[in-house]
């Protein structure tokens, strides 16, 4: 028998009954994050009945303290005002399960918790398990909820698993860790997140490609130039987050996950249809028609790597790369990359997709900019066009999310001289009401069993293994391209403005 | 005398009186020697209304509106028993900050009509949209006067209230009227529908458990708390409950089931408080009670049946005209689920 009053609830994914774990439940996700999307989730009506929050971690503490915390923590970071009355009641479904990560024990008695749970709800629930630890316990987290029995979901429930990044830091670590995941849940009931998929803006780039019919026609080498994808941050290794990043490095920690993610949704072919595979298969194509980049010669042609040096920000001095806090002084590791890429497919032949990553940059901007090529120019051959005039479409990611659409128009007077002018479309200022956060519309699509907006297994394997080659090229090569510098809040090194001019293009100043 | 009902107060409050004929050009100036005011539209949002004394109330509800929603905002004051046919216009900006030191503004446009036709109505403020933008007309009169197949042919979406309505029964057939006409093809939204909106969510999560749902044939009593002026919100909401449950509505509030036990549906109405306060769904074994205190932004949603026992809270229904006009805007388009209602409705009405 179907819910009758179900229609009512057809315009958004509904999430099912269920109780959720999250491992590493004291870290700064948990509370700036994940809990403040659980009670913006509550807070708009989406929170399923008799749902639990189970924070698991390895510190001693009682439900009373962590529900604490956590008020702290929501009252700050919270999108949707805190209220009291919507928080005692959202407040008595978290509890806090004190546990080693690789002790088989913790996870039994997490299991007779979420079977107490089930027997106070009076039926068995489903189970959401959400591995926001360091990414060094993902494994022996699969591994000791699979020994525990917990993998496996109640009659005609379902357990599904939520992995935050970074998956692995290279290809063969990803697939460790997939394989990890595939011995304790199948690929279905995997979620592995990128936020940058949860934010309005890159939903919308679908949106804007194949419901609108005046950009799909033009979307190919025929009339695109090229396209510039750019993640600018204006800080640095503030709050001691140099101690991580010197491990990873904008490639693998920007450009491996979001920044192709984003290439991805630019470049793919039309999905039959909005189902998860359906739009996965697509992207994962584009990955996969990347031209691979092997070897030092062609690395280093078509990718550079660069720290800062001091310089200032803001009129604030800051320090070089490697003098910052956690960072090593003799560091091999990029704040900043810049990439040359080609998809070789019929659609993309020839087009260069460029991507830029880096630390202490002048301001903090994700954006997409679509380069399209000139006309012919041959009605206004004598008239004076002045540099840089082609249509650009600019897809704002954030802050300040939008698109804006540049097109030349003739400045008034008796002379016939174009002048670039843009349609600027702000989503603001279009609508006043402030979008969810990224991750209260995953974590409700993974409660709903939606996972359109995760990362399937090949996704991540095809990623790694044409960044593998560009960090072997690095790391493991005699002759490795070699490590550039820019001032820090300059917008990048030199070889990164000759690596476009090589094509007669440069960098969309942001 | 003019404006006999409207004060000086209220006349300036609409903006700067400009010429019917330089509307647009007087829009456009105003935006030209501001560089810190960014003009946004998305809709063309208009309030049609024959009341002089609602103006000042109108007023608040655009600026509340545009605060959330970029459009052109559009106020038109019908005076039918005016002496003589007049119109005047009204420019303003209504602005919002935007990231500190800019302003996005909505544009307002005031006409007040003194015996305009529909036609009139038609030609002097149809001039005035934002082309290529859809049309949501908010019509707070009466639909049997001037709601006329030439002003409703170029509407997108009509949004009423029927808690208004002195007589339901006669403006839904008005309604159905126009929405079974050839030229019409708008969308209409009641805003007694949208006061129900959250506790019909809550009302569908408590059958998302088997458990409940397995329960939902033997529901045999529907019954309703709401403020004594939201009669109809309360109708809707129980003729959709009994559509639902395979009841089908009759005047003496009695939904006969084809495959069942008939089902009571029972009204009672308080002087004060939020529109819809309590519904209560009661059947041998299961009960199922949502109430609203007035002071809450929630309601409290309790389950009862064999085996299975909840008490959960949920968002309440928005109750004012701009937090519910809000709502509906913020939801995409196409026919909703309220145009399918109207024929229990006007049979619960009988």
């Amino acid at each position: 028998m179907e819910n009758p009053f179900q229609e009512t609830l057809i315009q958004k994914n509904r999430a099912e009954p269920c109780s959720v774990v999250i491992f590493g439940a004291t870290g700064d996700l948990t509370h700036r994050k994940l809990i403040p999307a659980l009670y913006n989730i509550a807070a708009c009506g989406d929170l399923p009945p008799q749902f639990k929050v189970v924070g698991f971690a390895r510190r001693e503490k009682s439900d009373d303290v962590f529900r604490s915390e956590l008020e702290t923590a929501n009252k700050k970071h919270s999108r949707q005002a805190h209220t009291q009355e919507l928080w005692s009641g959202f407040s008595q479904s978290i509890h806090y399960h004190q546990s080693e990560f690789q002790d088989v024990e913790g996870y039994k008695a997490l299991g007779r918790l979420l079977d107490q749970f089930d027997v106070e709800r009076g039926t068995t629930a489903n189970r959401l398990f959400y591995l926001a630890s360091a990414p060094e316990f993902f494994k022996p987290i699969l591994e000791h909820l699979k020994a525990a029995g917990l993998h496996v979901p109640p009659q005609g429930k379902w357990a599904r698993v939520v992995c935050e990044k970074p998956f692995g830091k290279d290809l063969a670590t990803a697939r460790g860790l997939n394989e990890a995941v595939a011995n304790t849940f199948a690929e279905k009931d995997t979620y592995r997140i990128d936020h940058y998929l949860g934010k309005e803006t890159a939903q919308n780039i679908m949106v804007l490609r194949f419901a609108n019919s005046i950009f799909e026609p033009n979307w190919n080498s025929r009339y695109i130039d090229h396209i510039q994808i750019t993640c600018a941050e204006n800080l640095g290794m503030e709050g001691g987050r140099g101690g991580y990043y010197d491990t990873a490095g904008a490639l693998r920690d920007m450009v491996q996950n979001h920044l192709f993610q984003l290439l991805s949704l630019v470049a793919m072919e039309p999905p039959t249809d909005l189902s998860a595979d359906a739009v996965r298969d697509e992207k994962v194509k584009v990955i996969r028609s990347l031209r691979p980049l092997i070897g030092p010669n062609a690395v280093g042609q078509n990718v550079i790597r660069a720290q800062y040096t001091t310089g200032s920000v803001d009129g604030v001095a800051r320090p070089g790369y490697r003098q910052e806090d956690r960072v090593n002084p003799e560091s091999q590791t990029e704040a900043y990359v810049a990439l040359r890429l080609f998809v070789d497919t019929w659609r993309w032949q020839g087009v260069p997709f460029y991507i830029r990553v880096g630390k202490q940059l002048p301001k903090k901007a994700t954006e997409i900019s679509v380069h399209f090529k000139r006309p012919p120019q041959v009605p206004f051959a004598t008239s004076k066009l002045i540099d840089n005039s082609e249509n650009t479409l600019v897809i704002r990611i954030q802050p300040d999310e939008g698109m804006a659409l540049r097109i030349l128009c003739k400045q008034p007077g008796q002379a016939l001289s174009m002048q670039p002018v843009k349609m600027d479309f702000r989503y603001s200022s279009s609508f006043g009401k402030a979008s969810p956060e990224a991750y209260e519309r995953l974590l409700l699509d993974a409660m709903a069993g939606d996972a359109t907006l995760f990362a399937r297994r090949d996704e991540v394997e095809n990623a790694w293994k044409f960044i593998d080659e560009i960090q072997a090229a690095w790391h493991k090569s005699d002759t490795p391209p070699p490590m550039c510098e820019y001032p820090a809040g300059s917008w990048g090194p030199k070889e990164a403005d000759q690596l476009l001019a090589q094509n007669g293009h440069e960098w969309r100043l942001l | 005398m003019p404006f006999p009902a409207l004060s000086e107060n209220d006349l300036a409050r609409l903006g700067m009186e400009v010429p019917l004929a330089r509307v647009d050009k007087s829009l456009a100036e105003l935006w030209e020697n501001d560089s810190a005011k960014t003009r946004a539209s998305l809709i063309n949002f208009a309030i049609y209304t024959e009341s002089a004394s609602d103006l000042s109330r109108n007023m608040e509800l655009l600026e509340a509106i545009t605060a959330e929603h970029a459009c052109r905002a559009l106020l038109i004051l019908n005076l039918p028993d005016a002496p003589a046919p007049n119109a005047r216009a009204f420019i303003n900006a209504l602005c919002r900050p935007y990231q500190g030191q800019q302003v996005v503004c909505s544009e307002q446009v005031a006409f007040i009509l003194e015996q305009a036709t529909p036609q009139a109505v038609q030609n002097i403020v149809f001039a005035h949209l934002d082309s290529d933008l859809p049309l949501i007309v908010l019509w707070q009169g009466t639909l049997t006067r001037n709601f006329d197949e030439r002003l409703y042919s170029h509407i997108d979406t009509l949004i009423v209230d029927s808690s208004l309505w002195q007589n339901p029964a006669i403006e839904l057939s008005a309604l159905t009227t126009a929405l079974e006409s050839e030229t019409a093809d708008f969308d209409v939204r009641d805003l007694s529908w949208t006061r129900s909106h959250f506790l019909r969510t809550s009302l569908a999560t408590c059958f998302q458990d088997a458990r409940a749902l397995e329960h939902l044939p033997a529901i045999t009593q529907i019954e309703i708390t709401h403020a004594s002026e939201h009669r109809m919100a309360a109708l809707l909401l129980g003729a959709w409950i009994a559509q639902r449950l395979g009841g089908t509505p009759s005047s003496n509030l009695t939904f006969p089931r084809a495959n069942g036990p008939s089902i009571q549906f029972t009204l009672t109405s308080v002087s004060t408080g939020p529109s819809l306060q309590k519904l209560h769904l009661t059947g041998p074994n299961v009960q199922i009670q949502i109430s609203r205190h007035s002071d809450s932004r929630f309601v409290q949603v309790c389950t009862s049946c064999p085996n299975h026992k909840t008490q959960e809270i949920y968002p309440a229904d928005v109750e004012t005209d701009a937090e519910l006009i809000g709502e509906q805007l913020s939801r995409a388009g196409g026919r909703t689920l309220y145009s399918s209602l109207i024929p229990q409705l006007r049979e619960l009405l009988k």
